[in-house]
């Protein structure tokens, strides 16, 4: 093995020997630089191979043939070298990526990168605490001098600033180590732990100090606004280094010598740490500044990992996973966001528009904020789930929620960041320059985030499902996104059918699975077939696309809780890049993602709950938790109703899916709204209406789903836009299913799974015709339309049929619900919610009548006089639902018997009794074919009647009407079909207001105003921050002399 | 002795804690971080001293094998060696910030030296 004393050697050679290099040019200085640190990065990484394939075990090595103290003692084990070798990969790419201004400032500044990397080395491997301080003072410095590389005002205060803070804690860090000398006669760090008792006892004040003194390197809040300062201030080059390589080193550094103050240091580890994540993410809310932003986060995810050391007693055995898993996430992504933020040049958020012009950069752009966020298949995603796990199992809950609450605060401002920077028009921005140098380093730590992903998950044995082929495939599909949109949707299809090929096998026979594969995948084929009436290239669409169907897939697949979490997520990003796509969809795309992750979060918490009472992660974890369960029922159901958008979850679901695109809403509302299905299925199975709390928990959901039913109808009554009004129809189902659901009965369940089929066929017609219809006359505004059945006939017939069973009148399988939903409100007494139920079922009457009279009956207008019909590759899938509709309605028992086989062993009582086809309830027996039977004869009779009492009516022509002579103000006054429900909206239109709108909208403001509150302390001057640094000494000292607890 | 050593260093430790916190000229407070240093390095040597000692230098008045019973310990005093060469460094690289700052906006009061342009 090579003597790790080559990497100070050569670090400090190399930098020494530039200035005699000078003649051979800056470009030639540079790339030795460049070789130099690739050299000892190269060390470190011989090490850590030799370590990962347990060849060796941690050397100790000395200089000089001599003793400690006397020479310099490093120490070589498998952290030092995977800690040493991330810093000095941190400096190679940062160095590279610095090329221009290294060449423009020559080489002394090379030589500064190249002392400053020795530095962090060295504070890593050092075995003696004295050499730390030395160590810590010339990376300090190189710090400093690297920030003169730009000599605006703004990077020379922040250095000014840092030189200042690190000053001081530096000192203090040499006071504590020649105290701890003094009481303990050694300065070796390993020695050091050997005598804890004796320091415990005696250097009380030296290990505080010096705790103290190593935290404060982390900038912890609020004594850090030097380090945010610094970290918006210096190049973003430069600013890269620091949040990788150095944040990197002063934490090892930290989680070497925080044992020495024992429990005491512990919790002020934690206390600190934690609230450091908490409020320097708070703090970000209320600012736009990218570096600063970044800089908040980076002080945060610092916070959260030396929280973790404080909790680490907590957290046994996987201390050390998560804090890798987190940490090698915030040091990929941090560094790849930051020279990110030096191609775009321009600090504000808002500018980063510009970078969609280089895709490749904008994918990893959000590469890097999923991975920072904790989103698989990052490394961070487990870490994230261990760490909650192992937190709540232990009982330390308040811990917890403060992380996901930080956490939450992260989520919002960074992916409002993205969001805004996915979405803003970018036709007045230039393309950013970019160079091999600043775009390579990118590309690399992108790429390596997935590898560091896939590595993670191999140790992790819970996650059994398939996903690696799956999610290379995707990666495949992102790689060919330069084909023609009809040939993606062909690999696309071949995949999805070789997943239902693989799924199948683990499904059979488990109808419960069967039905949501069969909504999720089959959906998945008939979304599609409807893509090809696509033309072009429809760039990002099929990787986002199949990831979705692929986080749904495991949803499916999944047999326990962290592979469920883990299609969740996927899930969840895939489907915020569809929701996203619609022209004015920024503000529901990013509250579509803020509510999601809220509700993973939520769910994070109850599955952590189960897991702490059961002791595993089975899917089985979930049946009668035994700690907190009111709680952890709530919270994962409140989870899972972020995706059914029920009532006070709802605000995102109406402009998220009322402004997609045809095969998109059919998607987002008749597949993705029933993942949330799924997951209620799942928690209500798991809770069981024994307990008295799970009655009043499922009292409480009763009630959310039936004025979910009634606010989703009224909501959609007043729509004037078509997508508007099934959009919020599908609030309003989605409030049956979940009404029925909450009944815990027999009927109630069947009608909730008989809903859950028959709304994916109804609502995928819709989705795909209305939507068609939309894109062919150029609007989704109902009053611009009209009399289109004679340009679309095959639309309006299925129309026609979808909107019948959605209303639930006979013959069609859609009353078969109903009927289910009346029979259970009658025998489970539910009398409140049934007229509840009944009237939001009269108004869906209204908004389908509306919705068909206005679009295809009434007066053609002159503009839509040559529309064709719709594309036949959405009719296609829309006949094939409607073939599955008549078949259903024929032989309803082909579902409900099947359904009802498959509840009997939880729901024995109240079972509906089949005798051929006909159902008989307590309440009465139905036959779907006598009553079509009637029906049919019923109407054709009428149906005759009509034309015979017509024979002698005369044809007009349309324009066979007028106006008094005059020209109506607003066209669209004198149209029938605007504002159709005028009358209506005076008497009930109170409920429509947006209260929940409302309500969400002041929580943000309040949130922002306390971040804005905060700011007041980041004065932006050096000497408020210096006595936020001896505050913060004083005060800690002060807290954890009366014992903290 | 030992007392007035340390008493002395902690005594200029806050002295230049002092400074650096009321002063505003930033020369001022950059003094006061060297007052600060010097305490610490006072209280470094005088932590070293072990009463009826002589210098820790092996020569014919001390042989090898007494060093450690009839010497002062060295290590502090190497120690203090270094970080007297580091506060230097770290000094003289505040000196370049004070310079620069002071090229860029003709002023070292430290109030006028901060970036309003946070958002």
């Amino acid at each position: 093995m090579i003597n790790p004393i080559y990497i100070v050697a050569i670090g400090l050679g190399t930098a020494f020997s530039l200035g005699l290099l000078r003649k051979l040019g800056k470009e030639f200085s540079f790339w030795v630089t460049i070789f130099a640190l690739g050299a000892m990065a190269f060390i470190s990484g011989h090490w850590l191979s030799a370590f990962l394939s347990h060849q060796i075990t941690s050397t100790v090595i000395t200089t000089a043939g001599g003793k400690a103290p006397f020479v310099i003692v490093f120490n070589m084990g498998m952290t030092e070298a995977l800690f040493s070798f991330m810093v000095t990969m941190g400096a190679v790419f940062s160095g590279f990526y610095l090329h221009d201004r290294l060449i423009e400032s020559g080489p002394s500044a090379m030589a500064v990168l190249l002392a400053g990397t020795m530095g962090l080395n060295g504070i890593i491997l050092t075995g003696d605490i004295f050499n730390l301080f030395v160590f810590m003072e010339i990376s300090a410095i190189a710090t400093a001098g690297l920030v003169l590389l730009v000599s605006d005002f703004k990077a020379l205060q922040a250095g000014f600033k840092f030189m200042l803070a690190s000053g001081i804690i530096s000192g203090l860090l040499l006071l504590g180590i020649i105290f701890l000398y003094n009481s303990t006669g050694t300065l070796n760090i390993s020695e050091l732990h050997s005598k804890a008792g004796v320091i415990l006892k005696s250097g009380g004040v030296a290990t505080y100090l010096i705790t103290i003194a190593l935290l404060l390197e982390l900038k912890p809040f609020p004594a850090n606004g030097w380090g945010v300062d610094l970290y918006e201030g210096a190049p973003s080059g430069v600013s890269a280094f620091i949040a990788s390589s150095s944040a990197t080193a002063a934490f090892f550094v930290f989680l070497k010598v925080l044992p020495l103050g024992g429990d005491i240091s512990l919790r002020i580890a934690a206390a600190a740490g934690i609230s450091t994540f908490v409020f320097s993410n708070l703090m970000a809310l209320s600012y736009k500044n990218t570096s600063r932003l970044l800089g908040y986060s980076s002080i945060g995810q610092l916070g959260l990992l030396v929280g973790i050391a404080g909790l680490s007693k907590h957290l046994g055995d996987k201390t050390l996973m998560i804090i890798l898993t987190l940490l090698g996430t915030h040091y990929l992504a941090k560094a790849g966001l930051f020279w990110l933020s030096g191609i775009v040049k321009n600090p504000n958020t808002d500018e980063w528009r510009s970078l969609r012009k280089s895709p490749v950069l904008f994918a990893f752009f959000g590469v890097f904020i999923f991975a920072l966020l904790g989103f698989p298949p990052f490394p961070s995603f487990f870490g994230k789930w261990e760490l909650i796990m192992g937190l709540v199992a232990t009982k330390m809950y308040w811990w917890a929620g403060a992380i996901l609450l930080g956490t939450m605060f992260e989520g919002i401002y960074l992916f409002r960041w993205f969001s805004r920077a996915l979405k803003l028009q970018n036709n007045d921005t230039a393309t950013p320059a970019v160079t091999i140098y600043s775009i390579l380093p990118v590309v690399f730590f992108g790429f390596f985030l997935f590898y560091a992903g896939y590595y993670t998950s191999t140790f992790v044995p819970a996650l059994r499902v398939m996903c690696l082929a799956p999610l290379l495939f995707i990666l495949l599909l992102g790689l060919l996104d330069f084909l023609p949109a009809f040939l993606k949707n062909i690999i696309s299809l071949a995949g999805v059918t070789a997943y239902i090929v693989y799924l199948w096998p683990h499904i059979q026979g488990n109808t419960f699975k069967i039905v949501f594969a069969g909504i999720f995948l089959g959906g998945a084929i008939l979304a599609l077939i409807a893509g090809f009436y696509r033309r072009g290239k429809h760039m990002g669409f099929y990787p986002m696309t199949m990831l979705m169907f692929l986080g749904l897939g495991i949803l499916v697949d999944a047999s326990n809780l962290l592979e469920l979490f883990y299609g969740w997520e996927l899930m969840t990003i895939g489907s915020y890049f569809l929701l996203i796509r619609g022209e004015r969809s920024l503000p529901h795309g990013l509250s579509y993602l803020l509510f999601s992750l809220g509700g993973s979060l939520a769910m994070l918490f109850g599955f952590a709950l189960a897991h702490a009472s059961s002791g595993s992660v089975d899917l089985s974890a979930l049946n009668h938790i035994r700690i907190m369960p009111a709680l952890a029922y709530s919270l994962m159901l409140a989870g899972f109703m972020t995706k059914t958008a029920s009532l006070g979850l709802h605000i995102w679901l109406p402009g998220a899916h009322g402004e997609a695109v045809a095969d998109i809403h059919f998607m987002a509302s008749a597949i993705l709204l029933k993942a949330g299905v799924f997951g209620i299925i799942l928690v209500l199975g798991g809770m069981g209406n024994t307990q008295p709390y799970a009655q009043k928990i499922l009292f409480v959901l009763g009630w959310i789903g039936a004025l979910t039913a009634l606010i989703g109808n009224i909501g959609a009554a007043f729509q004037e836009s078509a997508k508007y009004l099934l959009a919020w129809s599908s609030i309003g189902q989605l409030g049956y299913i979940v009404f029925g659901l909450a009944s815990m009965t027999h009927l109630g369940w069947l009608a909730a799974y008989g809903y859950t089929i028959t709304h994916f066929l109804y609502k995928g017609i819709l989705f795909l015709l209305i939507g068609g219809v939309a894109f062919r006359v150029g609007t989704a505004d109902m009053y611009k339309m009209g009399g289109l059945i004679k340009r679309m006939p095959f639309s309006f017939f299925a129309v026609l049929i979808a909107i019948i069973t959605l209303a639930g009148i006979p013959p069609l399988v859609g009353f078969t619900g109903k009927w289910l939903v009346y029979n259970m409100i009658l025998s489970k007494h539910l009398f409140y919610q049934g007229v509840v139920i009944i009237i939001s079922g009269v108004i869906a009457f209204l908004y389908l009548f509306r919705l068909i009279h206005v679009i295809f009956l009434g007066q053609l207008k002159d503009r839509n006089r040559k529309v064709k019909e719709v594309y036949v590759w959405l009719l296609i899938p829309a006949y094939l639902m409607l073939t599955a509709i008549f078949a259903l309605s024929m032989f309803p028992d082909m579902m409900l018997a099947r359904l009802g086989r498959m509840l009997t062993p939880s729901f024995p009582e109240g079972a509906l009794v089949w005798d051929g086809f006909t159902a008989s309830s307590r309440y009465g027996t139905f036959n779907l074919q006598i009553i079509m039977a009637v029906i049919g004869a019923t109407f054709a009779a009428v149906f005759l009647w009509l034309v015979f009492a017509n024979r002698k009516a005369q044809k007009v022509k349309q324009f066979n009407i007028f106006y008094s002579g005059e020209a109506p103000s607003r066209p669209e006054l004198t149209h029938y079909g605007y504002n159709f429900f005028a009358h209506y909206r005076k008497a009930v239109g109170f409920m429509a207001t947006p209260l929940v709108t409302r309500f969400w909208d002041q929580l943000s403001q309040g949130l922002h105003g306390l971040s804005s509150y905060g700011r007041a302390i980041y004065t932006g001057n050096a000497q408020s921050y210096l006595y936020h640094i001896v505050a913060f000494v004083v005060v800690v000292y002060l807290l954890s002399a009366g014992g903290i607890s | 002795m030992i007392h007035i050593a340390l008493a002395g260093g902690a005594l200029l430790i806050f002295i230049g804690i002092w400074g650096m916190l009321t002063k505003k000229n930033i020369i001022r407070i950059i003094i006061g971080f060297s007052l600060f240093d010097t305490g610490l390095h006072v209280v470094l040597v005088g932590l070293g001293y072990l009463k009826n000692r002589t210098a820790p230098i092996v020569d014919a008045d001390l042989p090898a094998k007494a060093a450690s019973s009839q010497s002062v310990d060295p290590v502090p005093q190497a120690i203090v060696l270094t970080a007297i060469v580091i506060g230097l460094a770290v000094t003289s690289v505040l000196l370049v910030f004070a310079l620069k700052l002071y090229q860029s906006k003709n002023t070292l009061d430290i109030n006028k030296l901060r970036d309003n342009t946070n958002d």
